[in-house]
Protein backbone atom coordinates (compact mmCIF):
# COMPACT_ATOMS: atom_id res chain seq x y z
CA UNK A 1 0.00 0.00 0.00
CA UNK A 2 2.77 2.73 0.75
CA UNK A 3 4.35 1.36 -2.65
CA UNK A 4 1.37 2.78 -3.92
CA UNK A 5 1.17 5.94 -1.97
CA UNK A 6 4.85 6.33 -2.97
CA UNK A 7 3.89 5.99 -6.54
CA UNK A 8 1.32 8.51 -6.23
CA UNK A 9 3.25 10.90 -4.46
CA UNK A 10 6.26 10.66 -7.49
CA UNK A 11 3.50 10.95 -10.06
CA UNK A 12 2.42 14.30 -8.78
CA UNK A 13 5.85 15.29 -8.09
CA UNK A 14 6.58 14.69 -11.94
CA UNK A 15 3.67 16.06 -13.46
CA UNK A 16 4.02 19.01 -11.75
CA UNK A 17 7.63 20.02 -12.40
CA UNK A 18 6.85 18.40 -16.23
CA UNK A 19 3.85 18.47 -17.53
CA UNK A 20 4.19 21.17 -20.13
CA UNK A 21 6.78 18.51 -21.75
CA UNK A 22 3.88 15.93 -21.45
CA UNK A 23 1.05 17.90 -22.60
CA UNK A 24 3.47 18.72 -25.80
CA UNK A 25 3.56 15.16 -26.74
CA UNK A 26 -0.14 14.75 -26.16
CA UNK A 27 -0.18 17.45 -28.54
CA UNK A 28 2.68 16.11 -30.93
CA UNK A 29 1.20 12.74 -30.82
CA UNK A 30 -2.13 13.62 -31.38
CA UNK A 31 -1.94 16.05 -34.42
CA UNK A 32 1.03 13.64 -36.01
CA UNK A 33 -1.33 10.14 -35.27
CA UNK A 34 -4.62 12.29 -36.71
CA UNK A 35 -2.75 13.81 -40.16
CA UNK A 36 -1.30 10.62 -41.09
CA UNK A 37 -4.64 8.57 -40.70
CA UNK A 38 -6.25 10.91 -42.08
CA UNK A 39 -3.74 10.72 -45.50
CA UNK A 40 -3.08 7.24 -45.18
CA UNK A 41 -6.77 6.79 -45.52
CA UNK A 42 -6.58 8.73 -49.01
CA UNK A 43 -3.75 6.53 -50.01
CA UNK A 44 -5.33 3.64 -48.92
CA UNK A 45 -8.53 4.57 -50.47
CA UNK A 46 -6.99 5.35 -54.22
CA UNK A 47 -5.04 1.92 -53.94
CA UNK A 48 -7.95 -0.06 -53.20
CA UNK A 49 -10.29 1.84 -55.62
CA UNK A 50 -7.19 1.38 -57.98
CA UNK A 51 -6.88 -2.09 -57.14
CA UNK A 52 -10.57 -3.06 -57.89
CA UNK A 53 -11.47 -1.52 -61.46
CA UNK A 54 -12.54 -4.46 -62.78
CA UNK A 55 -11.87 -5.44 -66.94
CA UNK A 56 -13.14 -7.68 -68.92
CA UNK A 57 -11.98 -9.37 -71.86
CA UNK A 58 -13.82 -7.02 -74.60
CA UNK A 59 -11.47 -4.43 -72.82
CA UNK A 60 -8.49 -3.28 -75.21
CA UNK A 61 -5.32 -4.35 -74.37
CA UNK A 62 -3.08 -1.55 -73.34
CA UNK A 63 -5.98 -0.95 -71.10
CA UNK A 64 -5.83 -4.20 -69.41
CA UNK A 65 -2.04 -4.11 -69.24
CA UNK A 66 -2.18 -0.54 -67.28
CA UNK A 67 -5.00 -2.47 -64.80
CA UNK A 68 -2.79 -5.25 -64.54
CA UNK A 69 0.55 -3.05 -64.00
CA UNK A 70 -1.21 -0.92 -61.14
CA UNK A 71 -2.81 -4.10 -59.46
CA UNK A 72 1.22 -5.64 -59.35
CA UNK A 73 2.81 -2.21 -57.90
CA UNK A 74 -0.03 -1.75 -55.40
CA UNK A 75 0.21 -5.51 -54.31
CA UNK A 76 4.45 -4.52 -54.04
CA UNK A 77 3.80 -1.75 -51.85
CA UNK A 78 1.43 -2.95 -49.90
CA UNK A 79 3.75 -6.24 -49.30
CA UNK A 80 7.00 -3.89 -48.43
CA UNK A 81 5.31 -1.49 -46.35
CA UNK A 82 3.16 -3.96 -44.16
CA UNK A 83 5.63 -6.44 -44.02
CA UNK A 84 8.67 -4.33 -42.52
CA UNK A 85 8.75 -2.40 -39.04
CA UNK A 86 7.63 1.23 -38.91
CA UNK A 87 10.98 2.21 -36.94
CA UNK A 88 13.49 0.66 -39.80
CA UNK A 89 11.07 2.21 -42.78
CA UNK A 90 11.88 5.99 -40.88
CA UNK A 91 15.85 4.98 -40.38
CA UNK A 92 15.58 4.27 -43.98
CA UNK A 93 13.98 7.06 -45.34
CA UNK A 94 15.71 9.93 -43.03
CA UNK A 95 19.11 8.62 -42.87
CA UNK A 96 19.24 5.84 -45.88
CA UNK A 97 18.21 8.73 -48.24
CA UNK A 98 20.71 11.70 -47.41
CA UNK A 99 23.55 8.77 -47.15
CA UNK A 100 22.60 6.91 -50.88
CA UNK A 101 22.20 10.37 -52.45
CA UNK A 102 25.04 12.43 -50.64
CA UNK A 103 22.68 15.02 -48.67
CA UNK A 104 20.98 15.81 -52.01
CA UNK A 105 17.63 14.28 -50.39
CA UNK A 106 17.34 14.77 -46.81
CA UNK A 107 14.28 15.78 -44.73
CA UNK A 108 15.14 19.36 -43.09
CA UNK A 109 11.82 19.15 -41.70
CA UNK A 110 11.19 16.17 -38.74
CA UNK A 111 7.37 16.99 -39.38
CA UNK A 112 7.25 15.89 -42.92
CA UNK A 113 9.27 13.03 -42.75
CA UNK A 114 7.40 11.59 -39.50
CA UNK A 115 4.03 12.11 -41.45
CA UNK A 116 5.47 10.67 -44.63
CA UNK A 117 6.50 7.58 -42.50
CA UNK A 118 3.35 7.05 -40.82
CA UNK A 119 0.87 7.58 -43.35
CA UNK A 120 2.64 5.53 -45.98
CA UNK A 121 2.11 2.68 -43.26
CA UNK A 122 -1.04 3.26 -42.69
CA UNK A 123 -1.77 3.69 -46.27
CA UNK A 124 -0.41 0.09 -46.63
CA UNK A 125 -2.81 -0.93 -44.45
CA UNK A 126 -5.90 1.10 -45.44
CA UNK A 127 -5.50 -0.41 -49.33
CA UNK A 128 -6.45 -3.78 -47.90
CA UNK A 129 -9.07 -2.88 -45.57
CA UNK A 130 -10.76 -0.37 -48.45
CA UNK A 131 -10.72 -3.35 -51.02
CA UNK A 132 -12.16 -5.79 -48.73
CA UNK A 133 -14.82 -3.05 -47.88
CA UNK A 134 -15.67 -2.86 -51.49
CA UNK A 135 -16.43 -6.65 -52.20
CA UNK A 136 -17.57 -7.44 -49.72
CA UNK A 137 -20.71 -5.10 -50.65
CA UNK A 138 -23.58 -6.90 -52.62
CA UNK A 139 -22.70 -7.29 -56.24
CA UNK A 140 -26.43 -6.11 -56.58
CA UNK A 141 -25.78 -2.93 -55.65
CA UNK A 142 -23.26 -2.63 -58.39
CA UNK A 143 -25.94 -4.39 -60.83
CA UNK A 144 -28.52 -1.79 -59.96
CA UNK A 145 -26.61 1.28 -60.26
CA UNK A 146 -24.84 0.00 -63.73
CA UNK A 147 -29.18 -1.16 -64.78
CA UNK A 148 -30.09 2.48 -64.47
CA UNK A 149 -27.04 3.27 -66.83
CA UNK A 150 -24.49 4.86 -64.38
CA UNK A 151 -20.70 4.54 -64.97
CA UNK A 152 -18.05 2.92 -63.08
CA UNK A 153 -17.20 6.03 -61.56
CA UNK A 154 -20.64 6.89 -60.65
CA UNK A 155 -21.65 3.69 -59.43
CA UNK A 156 -18.69 4.10 -57.15
CA UNK A 157 -18.69 7.76 -55.75
CA UNK A 158 -22.59 7.10 -55.40
CA UNK A 159 -23.08 4.07 -54.24
CA UNK A 160 -20.42 1.39 -53.57
CA UNK A 161 -17.71 3.72 -51.67
CA UNK A 162 -20.30 5.17 -49.16
CA UNK A 163 -21.02 2.14 -48.33
CA UNK A 164 -18.25 0.60 -47.91
CA UNK A 165 -16.45 3.41 -45.98
CA UNK A 166 -19.64 2.94 -43.37
CA UNK A 167 -17.95 -0.93 -43.31
CA UNK A 168 -14.78 0.28 -43.09
CA UNK A 169 -14.79 2.83 -40.18
CA UNK A 170 -13.45 0.72 -37.02
CA UNK A 171 -10.68 -0.42 -39.51
CA UNK A 172 -10.30 3.63 -39.91
CA UNK A 173 -10.75 3.12 -36.22
CA UNK A 174 -8.13 0.49 -35.36
CA UNK A 175 -5.51 2.59 -37.74
CA UNK A 176 -6.01 5.41 -35.71
CA UNK A 177 -5.78 3.62 -32.40
CA UNK A 178 -2.62 1.59 -33.83
CA UNK A 179 -0.81 5.31 -34.86
CA UNK A 180 -1.96 7.55 -31.55
CA UNK A 181 0.48 4.23 -30.10
CA UNK A 182 3.17 3.20 -32.46
CA UNK A 183 4.02 6.70 -33.52
CA UNK A 184 6.18 6.26 -30.34
CA UNK A 185 8.78 4.43 -32.64
CA UNK A 186 9.05 7.95 -34.07
CA UNK A 187 11.94 9.08 -31.01
CA UNK A 188 14.04 7.00 -33.50
CA UNK A 189 14.25 10.05 -35.83
CA UNK A 190 14.22 12.31 -32.36
CA UNK A 191 10.54 13.24 -33.49
CA UNK A 192 9.33 14.69 -30.21
CA UNK A 193 6.06 13.01 -28.92
CA UNK A 194 4.86 11.45 -25.83
CA UNK A 195 6.85 8.79 -25.21
CA UNK A 196 10.07 11.10 -26.32
CA UNK A 197 8.62 13.30 -23.63
CA UNK A 198 9.23 10.01 -21.22
CA UNK A 199 12.59 9.33 -22.50
CA UNK A 200 13.54 12.64 -21.83
CA UNK A 201 12.27 13.40 -18.52
CA UNK A 202 13.42 9.85 -16.96
CA UNK A 203 16.83 10.48 -18.59
CA UNK A 204 17.39 13.97 -16.28
CA UNK A 205 15.61 11.95 -13.32
CA UNK A 206 15.39 8.12 -12.11
CA UNK A 207 11.93 8.12 -11.97
CA UNK A 208 11.30 5.44 -14.44
CA UNK A 209 8.13 3.92 -13.00
CA UNK A 210 5.85 7.12 -12.05
CA UNK A 211 6.87 8.36 -15.57
CA UNK A 212 5.73 5.20 -17.25
CA UNK A 213 2.39 5.21 -15.25
CA UNK A 214 1.73 8.51 -16.62
CA UNK A 215 2.57 7.35 -20.28
CA UNK A 216 0.35 4.41 -19.79
CA UNK A 217 -2.54 6.56 -18.64
CA UNK A 218 -2.04 8.83 -21.20
CA UNK A 219 -2.32 6.92 -24.04
CA UNK A 220 -4.93 4.91 -22.54
CA UNK A 221 -7.13 8.21 -22.12
CA UNK A 222 -6.53 9.12 -25.78
CA UNK A 223 -7.48 5.67 -27.30
CA UNK A 224 -10.56 5.62 -25.58
CA UNK A 225 -11.58 9.03 -26.25
CA UNK A 226 -10.85 7.99 -29.81
CA UNK A 227 -12.84 5.06 -28.64
CA UNK A 228 -15.80 7.18 -27.93
CA UNK A 229 -15.31 9.37 -30.92
CA UNK A 230 -15.39 6.84 -33.63
CA UNK A 231 -18.46 4.91 -31.75
CA UNK A 232 -20.25 8.58 -32.29
CA UNK A 233 -19.00 8.89 -35.97
CA UNK A 234 -20.38 5.50 -36.89
CA UNK A 235 -24.15 6.05 -34.97
CA UNK A 236 -24.48 9.41 -36.96
CA UNK A 237 -23.36 7.62 -40.38
CA UNK A 238 -25.74 4.90 -40.14
CA UNK A 239 -28.66 7.92 -39.57
CA UNK A 240 -31.74 7.41 -37.66
CA UNK A 241 -33.57 4.28 -37.16
CA UNK A 242 -37.15 5.38 -37.72
CA UNK A 243 -38.58 7.48 -40.62
CA UNK A 244 -41.46 9.82 -40.95
CA UNK A 245 -44.52 9.05 -43.22
CA UNK A 246 -45.53 11.80 -45.57
CA UNK A 247 -48.68 12.39 -45.70
CA UNK A 248 -48.82 13.74 -48.97
CA UNK A 249 -52.20 12.17 -50.58
CA UNK A 250 -55.10 11.57 -47.60
CA UNK A 251 -56.67 8.57 -49.74
CA UNK A 252 -53.00 6.46 -49.79
CA UNK A 253 -52.77 6.85 -45.70
CA UNK A 254 -56.23 5.97 -45.18
CA UNK A 255 -56.59 2.52 -47.57
CA UNK A 256 -58.06 0.02 -46.68
CA UNK A 257 -60.03 1.94 -43.90
CA UNK A 258 -63.65 3.06 -45.97
CA UNK A 259 -65.34 1.05 -48.25
CA UNK A 260 -65.38 2.55 -52.07
CA UNK A 261 -69.63 2.61 -52.92
CA UNK A 262 -68.57 0.70 -56.24
CA UNK A 263 -68.39 -2.68 -54.06
CA UNK A 264 -69.44 -5.48 -55.02
CA UNK A 265 -70.91 -4.13 -58.67
CA UNK A 266 -69.49 -4.58 -62.03
CA UNK A 267 -67.29 -1.90 -61.66
CA UNK A 268 -65.57 -3.32 -58.96
CA UNK A 269 -61.62 -3.39 -59.45
CA UNK A 270 -62.15 -6.99 -57.94
CA UNK A 271 -64.78 -8.56 -59.64
CA UNK A 272 -65.06 -10.90 -62.33
CA UNK A 273 -66.58 -8.75 -65.14
CA UNK A 274 -64.04 -5.94 -64.80
CA UNK A 275 -61.38 -8.36 -64.77
CA UNK A 276 -62.78 -9.91 -68.39
CA UNK A 277 -63.58 -5.97 -69.41
CA UNK A 278 -59.86 -4.98 -69.23
CA UNK A 279 -58.68 -8.77 -70.64
CA UNK A 280 -60.69 -7.35 -73.50
CA UNK A 281 -59.33 -4.37 -73.49
CA UNK A 282 -55.82 -5.48 -73.53
CA UNK A 283 -56.06 -8.11 -76.09
CA UNK A 284 -57.84 -5.42 -78.74
CA UNK A 285 -54.59 -3.21 -77.98
CA UNK A 286 -52.53 -5.77 -78.32
CA UNK A 287 -54.03 -6.94 -81.73
CA UNK A 288 -52.99 -3.51 -82.94
CA UNK A 289 -49.57 -3.27 -81.83
CA UNK A 290 -48.79 -6.51 -82.93
CA UNK A 291 -50.15 -6.25 -86.44
CA UNK A 292 -46.70 -5.39 -88.31
CA UNK A 293 -45.98 -9.20 -87.29
CA UNK B 1 -42.63 -4.38 -90.67
CA UNK B 2 -43.09 -2.19 -87.52
CA UNK B 3 -39.89 -0.80 -86.15
CA UNK B 4 -38.36 -3.03 -83.14
CA UNK B 5 -36.92 -1.64 -80.19
CA UNK B 6 -34.60 -4.93 -79.57
CA UNK B 7 -33.95 -7.67 -82.11
CA UNK B 8 -32.06 -10.61 -80.87
CA UNK B 9 -30.35 -12.51 -83.63
CA UNK B 10 -28.21 -15.96 -82.66
CA UNK B 11 -27.75 -15.23 -79.52
CA UNK B 12 -25.83 -17.92 -77.70
CA UNK B 13 -23.93 -17.64 -73.82
CA UNK B 14 -21.94 -20.05 -72.40
CA UNK B 15 -20.47 -20.44 -69.24
CA UNK B 16 -17.20 -22.35 -69.34
CA UNK B 17 -18.18 -25.43 -70.87
CA UNK B 18 -21.84 -25.30 -70.04
CA UNK B 19 -23.78 -23.62 -72.99
CA UNK B 20 -27.06 -21.50 -71.20
CA UNK B 21 -28.26 -20.12 -73.97
CA UNK B 22 -28.04 -21.95 -77.80
CA UNK B 23 -28.96 -19.41 -80.50
CA UNK B 24 -32.01 -17.42 -79.62
CA UNK B 25 -33.64 -15.29 -82.01
CA UNK B 26 -36.23 -13.32 -80.64
CA UNK B 27 -37.80 -9.24 -81.21
CA UNK B 28 -39.23 -6.86 -79.02
CA UNK B 29 -41.95 -4.29 -80.08
CA UNK B 30 -43.11 -1.48 -78.87
CA UNK B 31 -45.82 -1.70 -76.49
CA UNK B 32 -45.11 -5.41 -76.31
CA UNK B 33 -45.69 -7.26 -72.97
CA UNK B 34 -43.84 -10.09 -73.58
CA UNK B 35 -43.33 -13.08 -70.87
CA UNK B 36 -40.72 -15.52 -70.23
CA UNK B 37 -41.26 -18.92 -69.20
CA UNK B 38 -39.28 -22.26 -68.23
CA UNK B 39 -38.09 -24.03 -65.57
CA UNK B 40 -35.49 -22.97 -63.50
CA UNK B 41 -32.13 -23.05 -65.41
CA UNK B 42 -33.73 -23.26 -68.43
CA UNK B 43 -31.51 -19.49 -69.42
CA UNK B 44 -34.80 -17.14 -68.83
CA UNK B 45 -32.80 -14.69 -66.06
CA UNK B 46 -29.87 -15.31 -68.51
CA UNK B 47 -31.32 -14.26 -71.85
CA UNK B 48 -32.83 -11.13 -69.65
CA UNK B 49 -29.22 -10.26 -68.50
CA UNK B 50 -27.28 -10.22 -71.42
CA UNK B 51 -29.92 -7.91 -73.16
CA UNK B 52 -29.06 -5.62 -70.41
CA UNK B 53 -25.22 -6.67 -70.63
CA UNK B 54 -25.17 -7.26 -67.28
CA UNK B 55 -23.57 -10.59 -69.08
CA UNK B 56 -21.47 -10.33 -71.59
CA UNK B 57 -23.15 -12.78 -74.82
CA UNK B 58 -20.47 -15.03 -76.13
CA UNK B 59 -22.11 -14.35 -80.04
CA UNK B 60 -24.96 -13.06 -81.61
CA UNK B 61 -26.23 -9.70 -81.81
CA UNK B 62 -28.34 -7.63 -79.71
CA UNK B 63 -29.53 -5.05 -82.01
CA UNK B 64 -31.49 -2.04 -80.03
CA UNK B 65 -33.17 0.21 -82.80
CA UNK B 66 -30.83 -1.31 -85.05
CA UNK B 67 -28.08 -0.69 -83.73
CA UNK B 68 -25.60 -3.42 -82.25
CA UNK B 69 -24.81 -3.26 -78.71
CA UNK B 70 -23.31 -6.18 -77.85
CA UNK B 71 -20.06 -5.85 -79.50
CA UNK B 72 -16.96 -4.05 -78.23
CA UNK B 73 -16.68 -0.36 -78.04
CA UNK B 74 -20.09 0.06 -77.07
CA UNK B 75 -21.22 2.67 -74.70
CA UNK B 76 -23.02 0.31 -72.58
CA UNK B 77 -23.83 2.65 -69.66
CA UNK B 78 -25.75 5.13 -72.39
CA UNK B 79 -27.52 1.76 -73.96
CA UNK B 80 -28.61 0.90 -70.22
CA UNK B 81 -30.00 3.91 -69.40
CA UNK B 82 -32.97 3.54 -71.95
CA UNK B 83 -33.53 -0.22 -70.89
CA UNK B 84 -34.98 -0.62 -67.10
CA UNK B 85 -34.18 -3.75 -65.26
CA UNK B 86 -36.25 -4.69 -61.98
CA UNK B 87 -34.57 -7.68 -60.08
CA UNK B 88 -35.43 -10.88 -58.09
CA UNK B 89 -33.16 -9.19 -55.29
CA UNK B 90 -34.60 -5.43 -55.11
CA UNK B 91 -31.11 -4.11 -55.38
CA UNK B 92 -32.07 -0.57 -53.98
CA UNK B 93 -29.39 1.06 -53.06
CA UNK B 94 -29.16 0.88 -48.98
CA UNK B 95 -27.21 4.14 -48.34
CA UNK B 96 -30.05 6.17 -49.53
CA UNK B 97 -33.80 6.89 -49.04
CA UNK B 98 -36.27 5.59 -51.39
CA UNK B 99 -36.76 8.72 -52.64
CA UNK B 100 -33.03 9.26 -53.46
CA UNK B 101 -33.04 5.78 -54.70
CA UNK B 102 -35.23 7.31 -57.69
CA UNK B 103 -33.74 10.60 -57.97
CA UNK B 104 -30.29 9.61 -58.29
CA UNK B 105 -30.10 7.95 -61.97
CA UNK B 106 -31.92 11.27 -63.09
CA UNK B 107 -29.29 13.08 -61.10
CA UNK B 108 -26.10 11.54 -62.60
CA UNK B 109 -27.09 10.25 -65.70
CA UNK B 110 -29.26 12.03 -67.16
CA UNK B 111 -28.01 15.45 -65.67
CA UNK B 112 -31.21 16.73 -64.50
CA UNK B 113 -31.83 19.43 -61.59
CA UNK B 114 -32.45 17.93 -58.01
CA UNK B 115 -35.50 19.97 -57.97
CA UNK B 116 -37.11 18.25 -61.58
CA UNK B 117 -35.68 14.80 -60.47
CA UNK B 118 -37.61 14.91 -57.14
CA UNK B 119 -41.20 15.95 -59.13
CA UNK B 120 -40.34 13.14 -61.61
CA UNK B 121 -39.47 10.75 -59.11
CA UNK B 122 -42.67 11.35 -56.58
CA UNK B 123 -44.60 11.02 -59.73
CA UNK B 124 -43.91 7.64 -59.98
CA UNK B 125 -43.42 6.74 -56.24
CA UNK B 126 -47.12 7.87 -56.09
CA UNK B 127 -48.22 5.35 -59.04
CA UNK B 128 -46.66 2.44 -56.98
CA UNK B 129 -48.14 3.59 -53.70
CA UNK B 130 -44.91 4.78 -52.07
CA UNK B 131 -45.38 8.28 -51.69
CA UNK B 132 -45.60 8.35 -48.17
CA UNK B 133 -42.46 6.15 -47.54
CA UNK B 134 -39.92 8.53 -49.26
CA UNK B 135 -37.62 9.01 -46.26
CA UNK B 136 -37.89 5.21 -45.33
CA UNK B 137 -34.54 3.25 -46.12
CA UNK B 138 -34.79 0.15 -48.07
CA UNK B 139 -34.16 -1.89 -44.52
CA UNK B 140 -36.88 -0.22 -43.13
CA UNK B 141 -39.37 -1.41 -45.63
CA UNK B 142 -40.62 -5.14 -46.52
CA UNK B 143 -39.89 -6.96 -49.71
CA UNK B 144 -43.45 -5.79 -51.67
CA UNK B 145 -42.73 -2.23 -51.19
CA UNK B 146 -38.76 -2.92 -52.05
CA UNK B 147 -39.83 -4.12 -55.44
CA UNK B 148 -42.31 -1.44 -55.73
CA UNK B 149 -39.67 1.01 -55.48
CA UNK B 150 -37.06 -0.70 -57.38
CA UNK B 151 -40.25 -0.28 -60.37
CA UNK B 152 -40.83 2.96 -59.51
CA UNK B 153 -36.57 3.95 -59.78
CA UNK B 154 -36.16 2.23 -63.26
CA UNK B 155 -39.44 4.09 -64.53
CA UNK B 156 -38.18 7.30 -63.37
CA UNK B 157 -35.01 6.78 -65.83
CA UNK B 158 -38.14 7.18 -68.75
CA UNK B 159 -37.08 3.69 -70.33
CA UNK B 160 -38.23 2.24 -73.85
CA UNK B 161 -38.82 -1.38 -72.36
CA UNK B 162 -38.59 -2.10 -68.89
CA UNK B 163 -37.01 -5.69 -67.95
CA UNK B 164 -38.29 -7.41 -64.74
CA UNK B 165 -36.03 -10.84 -63.70
CA UNK B 166 -38.72 -12.72 -61.66
CA UNK B 167 -39.81 -9.90 -59.96
CA UNK B 168 -42.09 -11.57 -57.34
CA UNK B 169 -40.18 -15.17 -56.84
CA UNK B 170 -38.42 -13.28 -53.65
CA UNK B 171 -41.65 -12.36 -52.08
CA UNK B 172 -44.25 -13.73 -49.51
CA UNK B 173 -47.28 -15.14 -51.20
CA UNK B 174 -49.17 -11.56 -49.92
CA UNK B 175 -46.81 -9.52 -51.10
CA UNK B 176 -46.92 -11.03 -54.85
CA UNK B 177 -50.43 -9.23 -55.58
CA UNK B 178 -49.42 -5.86 -55.00
CA UNK B 179 -46.29 -5.73 -57.25
CA UNK B 180 -48.22 -7.59 -59.94
CA UNK B 181 -51.26 -4.92 -59.61
CA UNK B 182 -48.53 -2.48 -60.55
CA UNK B 183 -47.07 -4.49 -63.31
CA UNK B 184 -50.31 -5.42 -65.22
CA UNK B 185 -51.24 -1.12 -64.35
CA UNK B 186 -47.82 -0.79 -66.82
CA UNK B 187 -49.15 -2.95 -69.00
CA UNK B 188 -52.21 -1.16 -69.52
CA UNK B 189 -50.58 2.08 -70.23
CA UNK B 190 -48.82 0.67 -72.71
CA UNK B 191 -45.16 0.32 -70.91
CA UNK B 192 -42.92 -2.22 -73.02
CA UNK B 193 -42.44 -4.84 -70.87
CA UNK B 194 -39.74 -8.12 -71.11
CA UNK B 195 -40.85 -10.10 -67.72
CA UNK B 196 -38.88 -13.67 -66.69
CA UNK B 197 -41.70 -14.82 -64.41
CA UNK B 198 -43.55 -18.10 -62.61
CA UNK B 199 -46.77 -16.36 -62.44
CA UNK B 200 -48.73 -18.18 -65.26
CA UNK B 201 -51.78 -15.95 -64.33
CA UNK B 202 -50.06 -12.79 -65.43
CA UNK B 203 -48.23 -14.32 -68.25
CA UNK B 204 -51.56 -15.80 -69.11
CA UNK B 205 -53.92 -12.72 -68.60
CA UNK B 206 -51.66 -9.41 -69.32
CA UNK B 207 -49.05 -10.32 -71.67
CA UNK B 208 -49.93 -10.35 -75.01
CA UNK B 209 -46.88 -12.54 -76.10
CA UNK B 210 -45.41 -15.96 -74.65
CA UNK B 211 -41.51 -17.12 -74.57
CA UNK B 212 -41.27 -20.89 -73.21
CA UNK B 213 -37.40 -21.26 -73.24
CA UNK B 214 -36.38 -25.28 -72.38
CA UNK B 215 -32.73 -25.99 -71.42
CA UNK B 216 -31.68 -22.66 -73.44
CA UNK B 217 -33.71 -22.96 -76.18
CA UNK B 218 -36.59 -20.90 -77.18
CA UNK B 219 -39.31 -23.97 -77.30
CA UNK B 220 -42.43 -22.40 -78.34
CA UNK B 221 -43.65 -18.72 -78.50
CA UNK B 222 -46.73 -16.74 -79.34
CA UNK B 223 -50.02 -15.48 -78.02
CA UNK B 224 -50.66 -16.91 -74.34
CA UNK B 225 -54.07 -18.43 -76.36
CA UNK B 226 -52.03 -20.33 -78.35
CA UNK B 227 -48.56 -21.39 -75.80
CA UNK B 228 -51.33 -21.25 -73.05
CA UNK B 229 -54.73 -23.23 -75.21
CA UNK B 230 -53.06 -25.46 -77.63
CA UNK B 231 -49.57 -25.77 -76.71
CA UNK B 232 -47.62 -27.55 -79.85
CA UNK B 233 -44.84 -29.36 -78.11
CA UNK B 234 -44.99 -32.20 -75.88
CA UNK B 235 -42.28 -30.21 -73.85
CA UNK B 236 -44.62 -27.14 -73.59
CA UNK B 237 -47.26 -29.19 -72.47
CA UNK B 238 -45.45 -31.18 -69.88
CA UNK B 239 -44.54 -28.09 -68.40
CA UNK B 240 -47.76 -26.65 -68.23
CA UNK B 241 -49.12 -29.38 -66.90
CA UNK B 242 -47.76 -28.97 -63.41
CA UNK B 243 -49.33 -25.32 -62.97
CA UNK B 244 -52.92 -26.75 -64.08
CA UNK B 245 -54.07 -26.87 -60.16
CA UNK B 246 -57.77 -25.44 -60.84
Amino acid sequence: MDKLVKLGQDIIQLWSKYWPMYMNGVKNTLILALVATAIGCVIGLICGILNTIPYTKNDSLPKRFLLKLIRVLVRIYVEVFRGTPMVLQAVFIVYGLPYFTDNALRFNNIWVAAILIVSINTGAYMAESVRGGIISIDPGQTEGAKAIGMTHVQTMTSVILPQALRNIMPQIGNNFIINVKDTSVMFIISFTEFFAAHRYIVGVNNMYFPSATIEMIGYLTMTLIASFLLRLVEKLMDGSDSYELVQADQLTMAAGTYSHPDKGTPFDERSKEYRDRTKLALKNRNGSTRGGR
Amino acid sequence: MSEMILQVNHLSKSFGSHEVLKDIDFTVAPGDVTSIIGASGSGKSTLLRCINLLETPTSGEILYHGENVAGRGVNAAAYRSHVGMVFQSFNLFNNMTVLENCMVGQVKVLKKSKEEARVHAMEYLEKVGMAPYINARPRQISGGQKQRVAIARALAMDPEVLLFDEPTSALDPEMVGEVLNVMQALAQEGMTMLVVTHEMAFARDVSNHVVYMNQGLICEEGTPEDVFGTPQKQETRDFLSRFRRN
